[in-house]
């Protein structure tokens, strides 16, 4: 598990590095392989999962370095299968850093005694499953929300001729956006629920009232009327796009900030 | 065998000249051309930029002859100007200058538009309609080959040809900054003159969808609509053809803004805010500045294009300097791979001078021996193996040396050492054969 885990942190890194090269350099070659480095890596990680029930005692992956790795699994998954329909030069960089930062926080912090969630049922899988897919694929309409306003600026700005680096185009970014949306709010959704019936599987309550809940009840609503409006047809790209980057930070201060102070 | 070029080109010959030399079926032409003595293989390339002939040719004195008279008769449709020669308009190439400008044009370092991506395969046309009339042989195959690997290498080893150099390329790049696919698009083209025509040239060569061409006179438009597969309108359509299209490119002759935002706005309403990419290429300008702060419009006009057009066209010059040194490198590796080609000749003649030894003094020695066959045959393996391990060394070095100078002097080195320029000399024999049976009878 342990070894997947290095395997997977390490080819992530190799990407990130790999990417920016092949970014930087104009080398199509470099990025080709920095594509497949990362997907090794996502392999590696998958391996690292289904080997994890056979640590003693096996973390959980209701502790949040494990449930971001699970994100950030998701992520890297999620990004390699819109590859195959959109050209996204730019996006590997920030998804294997991403991903390398997370596999490599749930490399240390399985060296500590983990919690055996599998004594309370698979809702807290269900819910941490659901909810870190959800988390990821908002995390990629965030990032192409990123790129479309950078690129949009530079657009405005009439500056993106004269850039070396190559960019997705706006129309592949407002796409990634709307189908990482149209993904990620039912799942978001299905992991609140979820969330809940774990929480009154243990207190007999739907509702406790702690931060972290707020925060993600909030955030949850902010999507509901994001999509609302995306789809309803009030929101242009570049609102979408602003939309889709502000929903995002707000659901990361609500998982991950708040499950840091708490 | 030397390489030679002849050739007339865009800074050679005026265009009106060039087009009478322009030949579209250039394999009967080769074809004729190789027969003639003198010329041992051929290519022939015609574009409307270029005409030139390579040959390979044992004397080019003869072959530059015979090339002009080709130029002027077989070529040329109708009499040059009075006053004007042939030669004036032509140049020629000999050697490694003939093998660098065929690898600078394949590379399109030689161009009218430095890096420009349509000369390289002009070249392999030329190239294989000489391979199928079998009018290039192995020399200049190897030549072209080598020519195509240098533009490659001239294409991934440099940003050459990464930046378009026309404002027409330009818009196009940076719609494809802005759309995903331009297959699936349509263009609004208002206006019906040249810029309008250079645009779709280039809208073309990336497959936009569907193409409306409206102008004032929708009959001017027409023949441009035919051509490009689109339809003609008139301008008081504009309304409604704006709703449909997503890259807008306006050149028309007129005074005031004919796409005001309003007019946008009004067509983003219908669109479902789907980005607009619009290019104004007229003088004065066809849209109201203020459409670029529509989010979903992106407005350039030619200023903004003309400048990154000029700037990438000051880097392609720059990126040709490097462009240079990757011909130079792969002309050496060319001259390298003649010398050794010009080595066999030598080896062949040595080998058979060496040979014609052995065998006249094994005959001279076989009688007086009285060797029966199994001698014979152990005394032809050992003279054999002999001759074949002096002369391996030598052999060798003459046939692995890519240095031209070097190589070159080796080769006049062994012909003049042993004598393969010269008749039989009756004398020099003699000695020889003295000396051999001298020392056979010592030996003996």
């Amino acid at each position: 598990m342990v070894v997947f885990e290095h395997i997977a942190a390490a080819l992530y890194l190799a990407a990130g590095v790999g990417a920016t090269l092949g970014l930087t350099l104009s080398a199509p070659g470099v990025l080709t392989g920095a594509r497949w480095c990362m997907a090794l890596g996502a392999v590696a990680q998958t391996a690292a999962f289904a080997t994890l029930h056979r640590l003693d005692p096996a973390p959980a992956l209701t502790d949040l370095a494990q449930a971001l790795a699970v994100m950030a699994w998701l992520g890297v998954i999620f990004t390699l299968s819109l590859f195959s329909r959109y050209r996204l030069p730019g996006f590997v960089p920030p998804v294997a850093f991403i991903a390398f930062l997370a596999a490599f926080g749930a490399i240390l912090s399985t060296s500590g005694p983990g919690v055996d969630a599998s004594s309370t049922g698979s809702i807290p899988h269900a819910h941490v499953l659901l909810a870190s897919a959800g988390f990821a694929a908002l995390g990629v309409a965030g990032l192409a929300g990123i790129f479309f306003l950078v690129e949009h600026r530079a657009l405005k700005l009439r500056r993106s001729l004269r850039r070396r680096v190559p960019m997705p185009s706006l129309e592949a970014l407002d796409r990634v956006n709307r189908v990482a949306l149209v993904l990620g709010f039912p799942l978001l959704t299905l992991g609140v629920l979820t969330g809940s019936l774990w929480l009154d599987s243990r207190t007999g309550s739907l509702w406790s009232g702690s931060l972290h809940e707020a925060w993600t009840v909030v955030a949850w609503t902010i999507y509901l009327g994001l999509v609302a409006m995306r789809f309803a047809g009030h929101q242009g790209a570049r609102q979408a796009a602003a939309s889709a980057v502000a929903g995002f930070a707000f659901l990361v201060v609500a998982v991950v900030g708040v499950g840091l102070v708490s | 065998m030397k390489v030679m070029l002849l050739g007339m080109n865009h800074k050679s010959a005026p265009v009106e000249v060039r087009e009478r030399f322009a030949v579209a079926q250039t394999g009967p032409l080769l074809r004729k051309l190789v027969d003639r003595p003198g010329i041992e293989e051929a290519v022939l390339l015609s574009t409307c930029n270029r005409v030139e002939i390579v040959v390979i040719t044992k004397n080019p004195d003869a072959a530059r002859h015979l090339l002009l008279e080709f130029f002027a008769r077989d070529l040329a449709e109708g009499e040059l100007p009075t006053g004007i020669s042939l030669e004036d308009l032509t140049y020629i190439r000999h050697g490694r200058d003939a093998v660098e400008h065929v690898f600078r044009v394949a590379s399109a370092i030689d161009s009218m538009v430095v890096g420009e991506p349509q000369i390289l395969g002009q070249v392999k046309d030329a190239y294989r309609d000489a391979v199928e009339v079998r009018a290039c042989g192995a020399v200049l195959s190897r030549l072209y080959q080598r020519a195509f690997a240098t533009a490659k290498r001239v294409k991934n080893e440099t940003e050459i040809a990464k930046r378009p150099v026309s404002v027409a390329r330009v818009a196009v790049d940076l719609a494809k900054q802005i759309f995903e696919n331009l297959d699936d698009k349509s263009a609004l083209l208002l206006g019906a003159g040249d810029m309008i025509e250079a645009a779709l040239v280039a809208l073309d060569d990336h497959g936009l969808g569907t193409r409306r061409i409206a102008n004032r006179t929708p009959a001017h438009a027409e023949p441009l609509a035919q051509r490009f597969g689109g339809t003609a309108h008139g301008l008081d359509e504009i309304d409604e053809l704006l709703g449909h299209s997503d890259v807008v490119l306006t050149c028309v002759a007129a005074e005031d803004p004919i796409l005001t935002r309003a007019h946008v706005e009004a067509s983003l309403a219908k669109r479902g805010a789907r980005p607009l990419f619009l290019i104004d290429i007229g003088v004065p300008r066809n849209i109201d500045p203020a459409v670029h702060e529509i989010d979903e419009a992106y407005l350039y006009d030619l200023d903004d294009l003309q400048e990154v057009a000029a700037e990438n066209e000051e880097e392609r010059r720059r990126e040709s300097e490097r462009a240079e040194r990757i011909i130079f490198e792969e002309r050496e590796h060319f001259d390298g791979w003649m010398v050794t080609l010009q080595a066999v000749p030598t080896i062949r003649d040595l080998r058979q001078r060496v040979e014609e030894i052995r065998q006249a003094e094994l005959e001279r020695y076989a009688g007086r021996l009285g060797l029966d066959d199994d001698q014979s045959e152990a005394i032809e393996k050992l003279t054999r193996g002999i001759v074949n391990k002096i002369m391996h060394a030598p052999i060798s070095r003459l046939r692995d040396e890519t240095n031209r100078e070097v190589g070159l002097a080796r080769l006049d080195e062994a012909r003049s050492l042993f004598g393969l320029d010269e008749d039989a000399d009756d004398a020099e024999l003699s000695d020889l054969d003295d000396a051999s049976r001298n020392e056979a009878e010592s030996d003996s």
